[in-house]
């Protein structure tokens, strides 16, 4: 892969640090309010996730507890072998009986949710939602029911706020629109 | 055990990252009749490439030049209207692509784009690959239907469109 120019491989500003900011700040309230006298478990799917769980999880004013998960993704060479999905970080603590959110950075095909949610579900949660930042439907294949929604996007491959492409651009403070040059040359 | 022979390279990708995700899926299980000749004869139908059991939708994928991809259009327009219940999905190339830049495969989505995706050998002899029998099919052995002449209708029997003399075609209830 050529090695990245986090300024001039983004094509554009897609959403801002202050609209993330905001919208977070938005989301939190609304977590709260609709679970107000309860403690929740917040899931977060790594790596893409983390900024969003960073900053949603200081927006939110009751009593949460946190967790990581990590899921293979298809295509990556660690898991080609057995051509199914893994589990590479599962849950630290058990979530049965707890009311869980599930943090994700974007919802495109919904295929990873959809797997993550079924497992989830084996480990007898009181609840289970879902909260994403982004949510690209033009690519849904499996439709995911979304509780808490930060933005709808564009069909566009988009970088930025934990989002990467080949793991750089993550730490782009907004949402960018990745040029296509850069994906068609590696 | 054996898996169905793909039509298409893209598509045997396309069941390899619905299993690898544990989604079961069934490969052209179903052809739609979307033409009649005016004996209620089906000549024409779609077979969407995948059904998936447990979400109750088909996925067609495209990866064909836009220029074909016409009257795949077409014919995916008819079966929405013919059948307004059935949750259909279709993946065009830039799709495809897409989702290949999704999983870094983006060199794959080119090398399966368009005709040479046609040139992975399937894993049985051409012969194998078996379209499913649609509603309206001669049955299995039966002399092959005659091609349809200058009358079709798009109207499924019983709805099927009549030409009266002096008028345009409309539909008969």
């Amino acid at each position: 892969m050529r090695q990245p120019d986090l300024v001039a491989d983004v094509d554009g500003i897609l959403i801002t640090e202050d609209q993330i900011r905001t919208r977070v700040a938005e989301l939190g309230s609304q977590i709260t309010a609709d679970n107000a006298g309860k403690s929740l478990t917040l899931v977060s799917v790594l790596k893409g996730s983390l900024p969003f769980m960073a900053d949603l999880m200081r927006a939110i004013e009751i009593p949460v507890r946190i967790d990581l998960m990590e899921v293979s993704s298809y295509g990556g060479t660690a898991t080609e072998s057995s051509g199914l999905v893994r589990i590479l970080k599962d849950l630290s603590s058990p979530i049965d009986e707890r009311d869980v959110l599930i943090v994700e950075d974007i919802i495109d095909t919904g295929l990873t949710l959809n797997y993550l949610i079924r497992y989830l579900r084996g480990k007898n949660p009181s609840s289970l939602r879902i909260c994403t930042l982004l949510d690209k439907p033009a690519r849904r294949l499996v439709e995911i029911p979304i509780d808490y929604r930060g933005f709808t996007i564009p069909d566009q491959f988009v970088v930025g706020y934990g989002l990467d492409y080949g793991e750089h651009y993550r730490n782009l403070p907004f949402i960018g629109v990745l040029r296509p040059e850069v994906y068609t040359a590696t | 055990m054996k898996g169905p022979s793909f039509a298409h390279a893209s598509e045997a990708e396309f069941a390899r990252i619905l299993d690898y995700y544990g989604i079961g899926w069934d490969y052209e299980p179903r052809a739609f009749p979307i033409l009649w000749n005016l004996d209620g004869k089906v000549v024409e139908s779609f077979a969407p490439d995948f059904y998936l059991p447990e979400l109750d939708i088909y996925v067609e994928l495209t990866t064909l030049r836009q220029s074909l991809v016409r009257k795949k259009n077409r014919k995916l327009r008819r079966l929405r209207e013919l059948y307004p219940s059935i949750r259909i999905k279709l993946f065009y190339a830039r799709d495809f692509r897409a989702l290949m830049l999704k999983y870094g495969r983006i060199g794959l989505a080119d090398s399966l784009s368009g005709a040479e995706g046609q040139a992975t050998p399937p894993r049985d002899p051409p012969s194998a690959i078996v379209r499913p029998r649609v509603v309206g099919d001669p049955a299995p052995g039966a002399p092959p239907p005659a091609l349809p002449g200058g009358e079709l209708t798009t109207a499924p029997p019983g709805r099927r469109a009549r030409r009266r003399r002096g008028a345009d075609v409309e539909a008969a209830t």
